[in-house]
């Protein structure tokens, strides 16, 4: 019996399946990260709304990353439904309290999936996925280094502007 | 039509592989499907997607009914319960034998 399927997939189903909540995952954090700059463009944080503009579109790069592998793998890759969507913020702070958890959400399922393909030998998966490792701790970083500046510099009036000026341009 | 080989049984269906047009074969009882890999992807997804508690829940599904449609819209089919379960059993067992599938199809039905 000729092996057609492994012919047509290189990837394990199972991996494929990861890869795909991956996809979804990677989407609504992209859609999340609009919200979030939405609200920070309309109260004048212009910097914090670039930055999260920017995560926007990285979240939605990482997704297209994911998105492009499975279907060179033979996998077939879904494009995700987003819904959900929180606008809600009750603060600067909140907003990127909210990113950081998002970010540490991403790296968990991440670390996830790489330790299952690992398990199951699916080398391809494994290797694949290292970029995404290193990327995670970065976008983490990013966001915790942010929060470390309402320690510094407060939570109110003036100093709210003051940590807008200071968010990294790219 | 080429000659095939069975690949793996439930209750209700089988699954065959041709090695000769490279595509598998799934008999439904009542009809026999032919799909490329593919479509065979697909159709776990599909499967997979099934909200089986809906089934016994009267509000969101009274009849316990799905309404599957195959192969980019060519074929139609409406399962019920059993018909569901048995299918997902299929294709886990067919997926392991296939060797794409890192899970024993016993411990990827308890999953």
């Amino acid at each position: 019996m000729k092996d057609i399927a492994r012919q047509q997939m290189s990837i394990k189903v199972e991996s494929m399946d990861m890869l795909n909540a991956q996809i979804q995952m990677e989407g609504k954090a992209s859609a999340s990260y609009l919200a979030m700059a939405s609200w920070c463009d309309q109260r004048g944080y212009a910097r914090s709304a670039d930055l999260l503009y920017r995560q926007s579109a990285e979240e939605r790069e990482h997704m297209m990353k994911i998105f492009k592998f499975v279907n060179d793998c033979g996998g077939n890759a879904l494009s995700p439904e987003i819904k959900n969507i929180n606008h809600d913020f009750s603060s600067l702070e909140e907003v990127f309290e909210t990113a950081l958890s998002q970010e540490i959400e991403v790296t968990k399922s991440i670390n996830n999936i790489v330790a299952t393909a690992r398990k199951n030998n699916d080398f391809g998966v494994e290797n694949f996925l290292q970029w995404f490792v290193t990327e995670q701790l970065e976008e983490e970083k990013t966001m915790r280094d942010i929060l470390d500046l309402f320690d510094l510099m407060g939570r109110d009036g003036i100093a709210l502007k003051l940590i807008d000026e200071r968010i990294p341009a790219k | 039509m080429f000659p095939m080989e069975r690949i793996h049984s439930s209750r209700y269906y089988t699954f065959y592989q041709s090695d000769t047009e490279r595509c598998f074969y799934i008999d439904f009882g009542h009809k026999l499907v032919r799909f490329t890999f593919c479509e065979l992807l697909s159709l776990r997804q599909k499967v997979w997607a099934i909200d089986i508690e809906s089934h016994f829940d009267d509000e969101v599904n009274p009849h316990g009914l799905e309404i599957l449609s195959l192969c980019n819209k060519e074929h139609l089919f409406i399962l019920n319960t059993l018909e569901v379960l048995d299918l997902k059993d299929l294709l886990t067992g067919a997926f392991f034998m296939l060797d794409i599938a890192a899970q024993h199809p016993v411990l990827a039905s308890k999953a």
